[in-house]
């Protein structure tokens, strides 16, 4: 049996939500719908192929402290951050929750990073199956289904009169106590993501290709902004800066990205990735090679927003076929 | 335009792959989703093929020839984008003897995004004055005759309001920002090896993605580009998050303008007005 929560039941449960936690759900920013905190149910988006930017911010901020200091009597006290909010994110697609998921391998890993953790830990994170996956997608190619529940706490999946209602986890069971749910025997169909991309041993592949002339070719279009990088749901990285303000210091980290030119650059001025082509590889071997050995699943969950997003259509798809298509050549 | 520009760019990408007169021909080719352009560099004559021009080729390849300093290249303009080459020329940074251009008379190029694209021109396109272009060595397509001056409607309308809500409107855009850097990157203004923003000493800006160093951010990158900014709008087509960034450019371009009578890129030797010192000069804003 499949437990069903109606449309008008599913505002009020999020309603609900609202005056314990904080939500997060896709609304309308200017032309854009992005994953930010909403004061109402009705500044939700519940009809959305996929919002314009991840929902990873809300694990790794666009700026994020991690301690501040405090002075007294010449000693020096750092103060960590700690995050007392709980959150819940509504509407995450299952390529955005998986993309999540994935980072736990990098920042969960001894030592684990403290504030990935805590937001982890306070954030439920209820999922929203495609309907109607978007020309770009290809997530079926990496690992994943328009309606995989793998990495979120609670599933929900459109029927005719509301939602399915899946509890994955035990936050997302206790998310729902109290919630009536209808039992119903509707089957849940699986839509199809279209776009095949033949991903498939593509780790060993780059192994192949590594020094090909390819890499600087297609560094020839890309233009070097951060806009890939930024935009996708699994690019981790970050740079980190003290910042003094009347005597206290706050030591912050923000978003980077392999793209910036310098962003390998060390003291005395060598830049082991210098070039356009090494920057560019960088990328794709982080995602098809290195992440891969060291965690297991690709570091792309085929959401496509940096094919949306690229300036000039650098496109991961096309990339992952060309690859194949030179490693088949070297043999 | 369409399929006997792009006839005309082949051939002639062709002939100069073959006789040696360039190494590269950067260009336009249709893009992976089969419906909108993208960049194209192309280094056999037997690829020329891959070369096309419709009315989505809206990216301003001259940027690209600061990658190839050096190096004979041709690039594919369209006239805002010629303008550039008269910026980069005016200012050093590429050798005209080294440039083949071919230049373009763009009717004006249509809104698209990836696999998607719209018969209706893009914004840029309706305050455009430069449909020809101001270099070129190989034309293609007929001149156009320019029309009247260039209006800043949207710019004076900005200016209707009042500076509070000036205020409100220009942070609400930077909260959006995420720091990619994208415009700078697209724009061919845009070249200096340390960017201030990432100078660390002293520290122009500080690397915080939030409001207030978002604002400093695009604020400083428009000053850098008054009086040299040739309008072509990449910045605003590149950005992410939709941020209006032709107001501030144009805000600048129309003082320019009403101040020095200038505009940025229209000939390769006019002196730029912010770089130029004369003694005699009064603009009647200091007494």
């Amino acid at each position: 049996m499949t437990k069903i929560l109606g449309k008008t039941g599913l505002e009020s449960w999020l309603h609900n939500i609202m005056q314990e936690r904080a939500l997060v759900a896709p609304k309308h920013v200017g032309d854009l719908i992005l994953f930010d905190p909403v004061q109402s149910v009705d500044e939700v988006v519940f009809d959305y192929e996929n919002t314009n930017l991840s929902p990873k911010e809300f694990f790794f901020p666009r700026t994020d402290t991690l301690f501040t200091t405090k002075s007294q009597d010449n000693d020096v006290e750092l103060i960590p951050t700690i995050i007392d909010q709980e959150t819940v994110i509504f509407g995450i697609r299952p390529c955005d929750a998986r993309g999540i998921a994935m980072l736990d391998g990098p920042y969960l890993d001894d030592p684990a990073d403290s504030l990935w953790a805590q937001h982890r830990n306070k954030t439920t994170m209820i999922g929203l199956s495609c309907t109607k996956p978007a020309p770009q997608c290809f997530c079926t190619s990496v690992g994943s289904a328009p309606n995989d529940s793998s990495s979120v706490d609670i599933m929900l999946t459109e029927v005719d009169d509301g939602y399915a209602v899946e509890a994955v986890t035990e936050k997302g069971e206790r998310l729902l106590q109290g919630v009536e749910l209808k039992e119903s025997d509707v089957t849940l169909s699986a839509p199809s993501c279209d776009t095949s991309v033949p991903a498939e041993g593509i780790v060993e592949t780059v192994k192949k290709v590594f020094d090909s002339p390819y890499w600087s070719r297609l560094a020839d279009r890309c233009i070097h902004c951060n806009v890939c990088a930024y935009v996708c749901p699994t690019c981790y990285c970050f740079d980190i800066r003290d910042r003094t303000d009347k005597g206290k210091i706050e030591r912050i980290r923000t978003w980077e990205s392999c793209q910036s030119k310098g962003f390998t650059r060390i003291a005395g001025g060598h830049d082991p990735r210098a070039d356009k082509g090494s920057r560019l590889r960088q990328r794709f071997c982080h995602k098809l090679l290195y992440f891969p050995q060291q965690f297991g699943p690709l570091s792309c969950v085929g959401c496509g927003r940096c094919v949306v997003s690229c300036p000039v259509n650098i496109d991961i798809r096309e990339i992952i076929s060309d690859l194949q298509e030179l490693g088949a050549k070297v043999g | 335009m369409g399929e006997d520009f792009t006839q005309q760019i082949r051939d002639k990408a062709k002939e100069l792959l073959e006789n040696g007169a360039v190494e590269c021909v950067i260009g336009y080719e249709t893009g992976s989703d089969g419906v909108s352009a993208r960049p194209a560099f192309i280094y056999d004559a037997a690829e020329v093929d891959r070369l096309a021009f419709d009315n989505t080729c809206t990216h301003n390849l001259v940027k690209y020839l600061l990658d190839k300093k050096g190096k004979s290249t041709a690039v594919v303009v369209k006239g805002c984008d010629s303008r550039a080459l008269n910026l980069l020329l005016s200012e050093r940074q590429i050798q005209r003897d080294k440039v083949y251009v071919i230049g373009v008379v763009c009717p004006g190029v249509v809104e698209w995004g990836w696999n998607k694209r719209s018969e209706q021109l893009q914004k840029r396109c309706n305050w455009c004055r430069q449909h020809t272009p101001v270099v070129s060595d190989f034309a293609v397509g007929e001149p156009i005759t320019e029309e009247p001056p260039a209006e800043f409607a949207d710019v004076a309308e900005m200016a209707t309001k009042t500076a509070e809500d000036r205020a409100t409107f220009w942070r609400d855009q930077a909260e959006r920002c995420i720091r990619c850097y994208a415009c700078r990157q697209a724009c061919p203004g845009c070249y200096c090896i340390d960017c201030f923003v990432e100078l660390l000493d002293p520290e122009w800006v500080g690397i915080r993605i939030a409001p207030d160093e978002n604002w400093m951010w695009n604020t400083i990158r428009a000053y850098h580009l008054g009086g040299r900014c040739i309008s072509c709008n990449e910045c605003e087509r590149v950005c992410p998050v939709n941020i209006p960034l032709s107001l501030l450019n144009r805000k600048l371009e129309q003082e320019v303008l009403d101040l020095f009578d200038y505009k940025a890129g229209m000939s390769e030797d006019a002196p730029a007005p912010l770089i130029t010192f004369k003694k005699d000069e009064n603009l009647g804003i200091a007494e």
